[in-house]
């Protein structure tokens, strides 16, 4: 059971701006939920809190039960994928794939045998094998992308974060990698949070969606419940209006 | 207006606009160029000269344009005219390849203006109505030429620069295997490695390498070990006095050596460090420090934090993020400080000059100076001694060539 719990998380910056106020949140395990919001709307600071890349000013995050506030991030058996990658540039892909496995020391430390057979298992099921010993600037954008889901799935998480992984592809790749992502999520069950800012992708992708406007979460509930029952008028404007618009622009196309 | 006519308006043959380009710079060249005839004394060439940039000037400014015959035969005259000038000022003087170079900024730009006004294009241009494939025709040959000229001219350019950089050397490489200990010369009249053997033979050009080696190699690998973390923490990290102490970094590049060189021969008098290596290495290390600490902080900006947040994630803790991440990463920009501070170290002069008073103490630099000064202006020596000097410097630069323009961060992160 790998559960994440929110309890009336605030973050505060060091200017006194207030990019996540008062959150309370649960993620069911195995779920996969989407922060869903405009830009400035603390969906990505919640993801980095979470991760621990963000100090949490007040409030306590859980997760698996465990207060993790004070965990630092590699002890939090998470998975992260960047919107830019992030790909180590002076490692092979292979070596990408196996750097947080080498990482691991002590009890935890994982045989190299055992490694191996993981780094490869992993690149089969996003269909890498062939580019194992190449640089990441070898690689497609499309490519890249896969590389950076295998980094994070390779260590097999407790929960799986992505933020924004799609918004430097074209829409065509876009669309097969929301695919491939749905995909692996159901094959493998992790918990997944994942933040974006398009309203198709979190409607397509989400078990749930949490939509946040101003550091304050306004509905939480199924991406369907959320469009046909708006709690308020930011909800209905930021979910319904635009998805609408987009099929009635649908409709004229049609009925040319 | 129609297209057409619009089109005929902006031809002009491609003779004529690059003519003005060139008719412009020999002009301004000429100007620099009556030095030459004033330091000689030859006040007749001087005026001829004057003439000649005036004319020049003048013909500048009468480049024909359409239906202007008579500007066209004005330009002739003109640039015959100046083509007499440059023959006389030429003949007058004694034939060497220099007199030779400084009169053809005069002969040659007037027989190009000579030869191309008097061309077919140009005369047709002047003459007569041109039909509309003439003018077609016109634009797409000088689409094609006007590449050609511009490489011309680009070339000639460069070619005077790298003359100006070579030929010092070339002297140099000349007084080294010319026999004698006299400067100037004949070139290439003779040859001998006397003065190679002569110099790496001698005990006191060894014992000046190694101790030029050891302070070099010293004050590199002590300014990267300093530079390096110095970077990164004023790259990353926020601590109270970062801004001021960045700054007072910089301060001390503000003043000339020589202010700091009194102060300095006191302090290291006082620590006994005089006549020693690891005196040169501190001092080095304190003037080249600031130049690198900024050079790797620059870089170190580069380098995303989502890079970073990865590895953290991946369970590094904050030493291993930077050996394991950023360090590997950087190798392109440490090289390069590290050339850098090794070159301030192996060229430096003044500093090695005043603390290392003992002969055997001498860096090449000091070395090099002390050869011309006490044994006799020993130029052949002196010149063998600056060449073995420079390959180590000329090796480093070619070995790191490929580091100053690889970029290794590229790649990792977006498309």
């Amino acid at each position: 059971m790998v559960k994440v719990e929110f309890k009336n998380v605030q973050k505060r910056f060091d200017d006194g701006f207030i990019a996540v106020n008062d959150l309370d949140l649960e993620v069911n395990d195995g779920e996969f939920l989407v922060l869903l919001g405009p830009s400035g709307c603390g969906k990505s600071t919640t993801l980095r809190m979470l991760a621990g890349l963000e100090e949490v000013t007040e409030g306590e995050i859980h997760i698996d039960g465990m207060k993790v506030n004070h965990l630092p991030p590699g002890a939090r058996d998470l998975g992260m994928v960047f919107q830019s990658y992030a790909l180590y540039p002076h490692m092979s892909i292979g070596d990408n794939l196996a750097f947080g496995l080498r990482m691991a020391k002590g009890e935890k430390r994982i045989p190299d045998e055992e490694i191996t057979t993981r780094v490869i298992e992993i690149a089969e099921l996003l269909e890498l094998s062939d580019h194992l010993n190449k640089k990441p600037k070898e690689l497609s954008g499309g490519q890249r992308q896969r590389v950076a889901l295998g980094r994070a799935l390779v260590r097999r998480p407790k929960v799986l974060l992505m933020d924004e992984p799609l918004s430097n592809l074209d829409a065509e790749l876009r669309h097969t990698m929301r695919k491939e992502i749905r995909r692996l999520h159901d094959e493998l069950g992790t918990t997944t949070i994942y933040v974006t800012h398009d309203q198709i992708e979190a409607m397509t992708l989400a078990d749930r969606v949490a939509i946040l406007d101003n550091g304050i979460l306004q509905q939480h509930c199924a991406p369907l419940d959320a469009y046909n029952k708006p709690e308020n008028k930011f909800v209905k404007d930021f979910l319904c209006k635009h998805i609408d618009d987009l099929v009635e622009t649908a409709n004229s196309l049609f009925k040319r | 207006m129609s297209g057409k006519s619009l089109m005929k308006q902006w031809y002009t043959p491609v003779e004529i606009t690059t003519l003005k380009r060139w008719i412009f710079a020999s002009c301004i060249v000429n100007m620099l160029l009556l030095t030459f005839d004033f330091l000689r004394d030859e006040y007749d060439l001087l005026l001829a000269g004057i003439f000649a940039c005036i004319l020049l000037g003048l013909l500048y400014h009468n480049m024909p344009s359409v239906h202007e015959e008579k500007k066209r035969n004005f330009a002739l005259g003109l640039s015959s005219i100046i083509f007499g000038i440059g023959i006389y000022k030429l003949i007058s003087l004694e034939i060497t390849i220099f007199n030779i170079w400084l009169n053809s900024w005069i002969i040659l730009p007037s027989a190009i203006s000579l030869l191309w006004l008097s061309s077919r294009p140009v005369t047709v241009w002047t003459s007569k109505e041109l039909s509309i494939s003439a003018v077609e025709y016109g634009l797409e040959r000088n689409h094609q030429l006007i590449k050609k000229y511009r490489n011309i001219t680009t070339h000639l350019t460069l070619l005077h620069f790298v003359m100006i950089t070579v030929l010092p050397l070339i002297w140099i490489i000349d007084t080294a295997i010319s026999p004698g200990n006299a400067l100037g010369g004949e070139l290439g009249d003779s040859f001998t490695t006397q003065h190679f053997e002569k110099v790496l033979s001698g005990e006191s050009f060894q014992t000046w390498l190694a101790n030029s080696l050891i302070v070099s190699i010293g004050t590199c690998l002590l300014g990267l070990t300093i530079a390096i973390p110095a970077g990164y923490a004023f790259s990353r990290f926020k601590f109270s006095g970062r801004n001021v102490s960045m700054f007072a970094f910089l301060l001390v590049q503000m003043f000339p050596g020589i202010i700091i060189l009194v102060p300095y021969f006191l302090v290291m008098k006082s620590l006994g460090l005089l006549n020693s290596h690891i005196g040169l290495i501190l001092a080095y290390c304190v003037t080249a420090l600031p130049l690198c600490v900024w050079m790797l902080k620059g870089f170190f900006d580069t380098i995303p934090r989502e890079l970073e947040e990865a590895a953290v994630l991946d369970g590094c803790n904050q030493f291993q993020v930077f050996t394991k991440v950023v360090l590997p990463l950087s190798v392109p920009a440490v090289a390069v400080t590290g050339l850098f501070s090794f070159l301030a170290a192996w060229n430096e002069f003044l500093l090695a000059l005043t603390f290392n008073t003992s002969n055997d103490m001498y860096t090449l630099p000091v070395g090099l100076a002390s050869m011309i000064s006490s044994t006799g202006q020993a130029w052949g020596d002196f010149a063998a001694a600056s060449i073995l000097v420079s390959i180590p410097v000329a090796l480093l630069f070619l070995f790191f060539q490929k580091f100053l323009i690889e970029g290794l961060s590229v790649g990792g992160v977006k498309g």
